[in-house]
């Protein structure tokens, strides 16, 4: 269990997190959510104790993350890939941070095993490939068996196989009743894996919850309906809540209404339909829309006016 | 990395249990961490090397004088006699000793931080000053060693070709015994300081190059006819800390044991501030 009040961290005049307050709970996957400069690194680097403050607390299974008697076992975490010094092997890596708790020889065997390192052990870290890194960063945060993970962009780098893997592996650890807190900068990837969401921008939250409410929230659902008759139809289903574009001729965009009641609606018209699907905003254009105000680095340019154009997922895309 | 097959679930953990941070498993850490880089053995052997190296080649440069005295201006060049020179002879390795042990002192500190290795030391041990501590004793102890070894190696090579001309070192004088000693004490002491300046600057190359300045640019400041610098030149951290090791000399501002103690000064003041810089910077 991780928790935070009024956490915030300036940088000489920059914020980088301002006054943010959550709770990350065990036997859930919290994904933590926002665009590069954020504030995610940060925030998480503060839950360990390697920033201070500004101002706030954070606490871990109750305790200020400093005062743990054995914080490897509190904690894991993958902050950075490679916070390893390069002369060094993996095995010799981790053997060191065992040490530092008494962990014993045969644990970092099994947490080497576990990332699949084993071929490589032995070699020196400068030499490995990001993902190789990134799997030496997970077996570091397994070595003390900790109650919470924090896993900074744990999937970066990591090849197909890799990332299910590491999906595979915070569900189950989540279920074992861990608490599991993960970053990540896309939205797509934190839909599969989170069951809860944290999404932050420009250093404060913008929205918390279930990954599905936090979704629903921000998407507006429409359909599309084509029809020979379109005009007629329009007045047809106009309302309170309702809105149609019309996208060509005979084809129309409904807001406000179900595929089913538009259906309903044209049985009862006598209208003839060719197509009527429902749509969904994409997961990247909910997120687009949560952070808009909130991305530290915009670009300018080519690609901004196209972006919103057709970004249609039929349902389902989610999970 | 296509040679992975990674176990999905992870296997339940045999021996992570009931283990908690302590000193000695701290200091465990860091002298695995330690000898698990290839430049700590280079470090060692390269310290070893020079000191002996220097001192064979000052004590072939002591024969050639005493047998061509006329032509390297006579007896009195020698600067002393007896176990004296042998006594020089076996310590002048320090002065290249105590640069490799500077470095290893700075690197130990700043290598963590320009790999970002430090992120994971310092998660591991969230109130950083026993990682300090266990740097410390590991640098300290590592430094004594290698002075001690370098020196002795020196005197046993050194001996057969000096006793010829009776100038070897003589161990049962107390005077040689001293500064013998003092070579280990010194290079352990300028390790440590070159510690807790690399603790410091963060920074290998800033750490070492305010290191060696110090020591090997401000000697230079003695040789300035102004008073004031005449008055602190005494005090400077390696002209105070190679009184233990020249011994005592007519004229000096400070007896060895006061250079020392002069050069201990130092050393704990670099420590401190870098103690108290590690425990409030962000890391």
């Amino acid at each position: 269990m991780i928790e935070a009040h009024g956490l915030t961290k300036k940088y000489g005049d920059k914020t980088a997190v301002n006054d943010i307050s959550f709770t990350v709970n065990p036997g859930r996957v919290t994904g933590f959510l926002g665009p590069n400069g954020a504030g995610k690194s940060t925030t998480m680097r503060m839950i360990v104790g390697l920033d201070r403050p500004t101002h706030g607390s954070v606490t871990v299974n109750g305790k200020p993350y400093v005062q743990h008697k054995a914080p490897l076992r509190e904690v894991g975490a993958l902050l950075e890939a490679k916070a390893v010094h390069s002369g060094r092997s993996a095995t010799n890596h981790l053997r060191g941070l065992a040490a530092t708790h008494g962990i014993s020889k045969a644990r970092v065997q099994e947490v080497i095993d576990m990332t699949g390192l084993a071929a490589v052990a032995g070699k020196r870290v400068g030499g490995f490939s990001l993902g190789m890194g990134q799997r030496l960063g997970i077996a570091a945060a397994m070595l003390g068996d900790p109650r919470t993970l924090i896993l900074d962009e744990p999937v970066n780098g990591l090849d197909p196989e890799g990332v299910k893997w590491v999906r595979t592996m915070v569900r189950y650890l989540a279920d074992e009743g861990r608490t599991v807190f993960l970053s990540s900068h896309l939205m797509s990837e934190m839909a599969i894996t989170a069951d809860e969401l944290i999404v932050i921008g420009r250093g404060r939250i913008i929205t918390a919850g279930a990954v599905q409410d936090v979704i629903d929230a921000v998407t507006k659902s429409s359909v599309r309906v084509r029809s020979p008759q379109a005009e007629d139809l329009v007045s047809r289903l106009q309302g309170a809540d309702v809105t149609v574009t019309s996208v060509e001729p005979s084809l129309l965009e409904v807001h406000g209404l179900s595929a089913q009641q538009i259906g309903e609606a044209a049985a009862a018209g006598g209208f003839v339909l060719h197509e009527l699907t429902p749509l969904r905003a994409s997961l990247e254009e909910a997120y687009m829309t949560l952070t808009a105000d909130d991305v530290e680095y915009h670009s300018h340019g080519a690609g901004e006016e196209t972006a919103p154009a057709v970004v249609a997922e039929t349902e389902g895309a989610n999970r | 990395m296509t040679a992975a097959t990674a176990t999905v679930v992870p296997a339940t953990p045999t021996a992570a249990n009931g283990h908690h941070l302590t000193f000695g498993r701290i200091l465990r850490s860091e002298w695995i961490k330690f000898i698990s880089l290839r430049s700590t053995v280079w470090v060692a052997i390269v310290t070893v090397a020079v000191m002996v190296g220097f001192s064979l080649l000052m004590g072939f440069g002591m024969t050639q004088i005493v047998q061509n005295p006329e032509a390297m201006g006579g007896e009195a060049s020698l600067g002393g006699t007896g176990t004296v020179i042998g006594t020089s002879v076996a310590a002048t390795g320090y002065y290249f000793g105590q640069i490799v042990v500077a470095v290893l002192g700075v690197l130990i500190i700043t290598g963590e931080y320009s790999t970002g290795q430090i992120k994971s030391t310092l998660t591991a041990v969230p109130t950083r000053l026993p990682v300090m501590a266990a740097k410390g004793a590991i640098v300290a102890l590592t430094s004594f060693v290698l002075g001690a070894v370098g020196v002795a190696i020196s005197v046993l090579v050194t001996t057969p070709m000096l006793s010829t001309y009776d100038l070897q070192v003589d161990l049962s004088d107390s005077a040689s015994l001293q500064s013998l000693l003092g070579v280990p004490l010194y290079m352990t002491a300028i390790a440590l300081f070159a510690f807790g300046i690399g603790t410091l600057l963060r920074h290998a190359a800033a750490g070492i190059a305010a290191v060696l300045g110090m020591l090997l640019l401000l000697p230079i400041l003695g040789t300035i006819q102004v008073q004031w610098i005449q008055d602190i030149s005494p005090y400077l951290l390696g002209a105070a800390g190679e009184r233990i090791i020249t011994g005592e000399q007519v004229g000096a501002v400070l007896t060895p044991w006061e250079g020392f103690g002069v050069l201990m000064i130092w050393v704990v003041a670099a420590l401190v501030a870098a103690a108290v810089l590690l425990r409030r910077r962000d890391a």
